[in-house]
């Protein structure tokens, strides 16, 4: 039977993997104090050192955080047309960029597609997200800076009905969960457009804040789908499990890059992996 | 100085307050709980691990100064330390110079770049600035935007690729200002071909200071990039942005450790007038969770 003196020393040195990897200081509390409850009392199989043991229980652990994922194109096949996603975040995380990306990625599957210009408020918002649309061959509709986000974002789901369109990519201004007036402005755009996805956008590479901001986020206007940008910065995916443990909601896609190609199906085994080491 | 230190450890020290006796377990406990705060806050691991290691040897070791009782003593330690983690304090000079600005995709290179041209025009100085950004789209009307709104020059070539010969022709273009500020597309360390491009735009420039920009939730990745950045162009400023959200900002910290530099400006909020002076005492506070 596995001891807790057992175990102790493997589960430590987990515990620094994670931290290390930018999982939440929370979140790695509570599911290694979870871990060591559950290991405490189990036999341990031949030929497994208990180092091996907590290993694999952690493996296991990690991969039911993280869940399943998202299939964006079999959501779409089995909904009604248009449907609509709505993308929210915070400042700089990369919003913007990832309609682009999967607006892409959506008319290579041989779907048609309309983005909504709705960040009316940075300077240059327009011309980034009309650029990126052009580049990707895709209609935009957008109104002048200052202009109200709920406005456009209607304009162009009543856009998408008329012209038979499969899916509308809603943008949105970066904001921070904090800023209350802000937050109901975004409220007010999810009552006006009424999106079948809330896709809630941050960074791989954020820290702790990842999990309060994601929970704010989810609280505020709700989330279905995550996506995470910037996996390319050379980190290993914590945040994936700092964000799916606090909210319980799966990823979508990995941005892993600033090409229109640099977004991937999000796959729970692949961060373990890069995280624990795959040969286990 | 001390009564404005966070809760989180404001609770620890109350713990130690109430020891009768300050012996290894008392400060193994107080070590204890400073380091919970400080990962909470994204420090990097290895330097929390340092900073612990060292508060726990001298809290031992060190005999406490006359007059002053072992629990002061430990107390004081601490806050030393917390100082040091903070970096060189970072002057900035009222008077020409050339600022290269660096940083991650999305750190807010841009929207300070706005923000110091205020700034530095506020003071009085003639401002300039170089977008040398060629391939965020947007980005030329991103800054000139922000440049008009208080209007100081901006110069960009929208279609041009090479961020060289923007820069070239921006210097001369500019040559009557002052403060010259050059923002810069964004980068991270495994990108060599734009870590040579800043290499390059450092050289022809002879920029007086390169500002890393990092964005206050930045997790323990913060340290490996500043790194790059550091070896790269010597990196002599930190900027933390976003301090408007609830970030703690211990990334951009492990930043400062990294490069031996200080923190030059705070970012908090999302107009042009939203950057302050950095104050070490309330960035202690706000870093154990104040
Ligand atoms: N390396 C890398 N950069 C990315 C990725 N996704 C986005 N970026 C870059 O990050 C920066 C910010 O991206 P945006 O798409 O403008 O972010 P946003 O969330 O729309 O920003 P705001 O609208 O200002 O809140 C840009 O320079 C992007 O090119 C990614 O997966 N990897
Ligand atoms: N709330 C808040 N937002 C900020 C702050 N600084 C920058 N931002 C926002 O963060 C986002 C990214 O800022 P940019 O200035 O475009 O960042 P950048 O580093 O130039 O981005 P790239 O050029 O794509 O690498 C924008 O939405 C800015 O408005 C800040 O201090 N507070
Ligand atoms: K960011
Ligand atoms: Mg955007
Ligand atoms: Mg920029």
């Amino acid at each position: 039977l596995l001891s807790e003196k057992d175990i102790q020393e493997p589960l430590d040195e987990l515990e620094m993997i994670l931290l290390e990897n930018d999982v939440a200081f929370d979140a790695v509390d509570t599911i290694i104090s979870h871990m060591k409850k559950s290991i405490v009392g189990q036999k341990r199989k031949l030929r497994t050192s208990s180092e091996d043991f907590v290993k694999i229980a952690l493996k296991e652990a990690l991969m039911e955080v993280l869940g399943e994922g998202f299939s964006l194109t079999e959501y779409i096949n089995l909904h009604e047309k248009p449907v609509k996603i709505l993308f929210t975040g915070v400042n700089g995380a990369g919003k913007t960029t990832t309609i682009a990306k999967v607006a892409h990625y959506l008319k290579n599957n041989g779907y048609s597609v309309v983005i909504g210009s709705g960040d009316t408020f940075r300077a240059g918002a327009n011309e980034q997200m009309k650029t990126h649309a052009e580049r990707v061959g895709v209609k935009v509709i957008n109104h002048q800076e200052g202009a109200d986000p709920s406005a456009v974002l209607f304009d162009a789901v009543s856009y998408a009905k008329a012209h038979n369109i499969d899916v509308v990519l809603a943008d949105t201004a970066g904001r921070f969960h904090n800023r209350a007036n802000l937050m109901n402005q975004l409220e007010k755009i999810r009552r006006v457009m009424k999106p079948d996805i809330v896709a809630y956008v941050d960074e791989a590479v954020a820290g702790n804040d990842a999990v309060i901001r994601a929970e704010e986020f989810n609280n505020a206007v709700g989330t279905d789908t995550v996506v995470l940008t910037k996996a390319d910065m050379d980190t290993k995916g914590g945040a994936a499990i700092s964000i799916t443990h606090t909210i319980k909601k799966p990823i979508m896609f990995l941005g892993v890059g600033q090409g229109y190609d640099d977004v991937i199906p999000f796959e729970p085994e692949k961060i373990v992996n890069e995280l624990l080491g795959a040969d286990i | 100085m001390l009564d404005r230190l966070g809760t989180g450890l404001k609770d620890a020290m109350k713990k130690l307050a109430g020891k009768t006796v300050i012996d290894r377990a008392a400060v193994e406990e107080l070590v204890k709980d400073l380091q919970r705060v400080l990962l909470q806050s994204d420090v990097n691991v290895k330097l929390v691990m340092g900073l612990s290691k060292s508060i726990k040897e001298r809290a031992l070791d060190e005999e406490p100064p006359k007059g002053m009782n072992v629990r002061e003593h430990v107390l004081r330690i601490v806050y030393q330390e917390l100082v040091k983690l903070m970096g060189k304090e970072c002057e900035v000079t009222l008077g020409p110079q050339t600022i290269l600005m660096a940083g991650l995709q999305g750190s807010g290179k841009t929207t300070t770049t706005g923000k110091l041209a205020r700034f530095f025009q506020k003071k009085g100085l003639r401002v300039g600035v170089i977008c040398a950004d060629v391939f965020r789209p947007g980005a030329y009307d991103q800054l000139k935007t922000l440049c008009n709104k208080v209007n100081v020059p901006c110069y960009g070539e929208p279609a041009e690729t090479d961020a060289v010969k923007i820069v070239k022709a921006g210097i001369k273009e500019l040559k009557n200002t002052e403060v010259l500020l050059i923002d810069t597309q964004g980068r991270h360390a495994l990108e060599d071909s734009l870590i040579d491009e800043i290499i390059e735009l450092n050289n022809i420039t002879k920029a007086t200071h390169r500002w890393l920009v990092i964005d206050a939730a930045l997790g323990q990745q913060a340290r490996e990039q500043a790194a790059r950045f550091h070896e790269a162009i010597s990196i002599d400023g930190v900027i933390i942005t976003k301090m408007d959200g609830t970030a703690k900002g211990g990334g951009a910290l492990s930043a400062v450790a990294e490069t031996g530099s200080g923190i030059v400006f705070i970012g908090s909020g999302e107009t042009i007038e939203d950057l302050e002076r950095f104050d070490p005492d309330r960035f202690i506070s706000r870093l154990l969770g104040m």
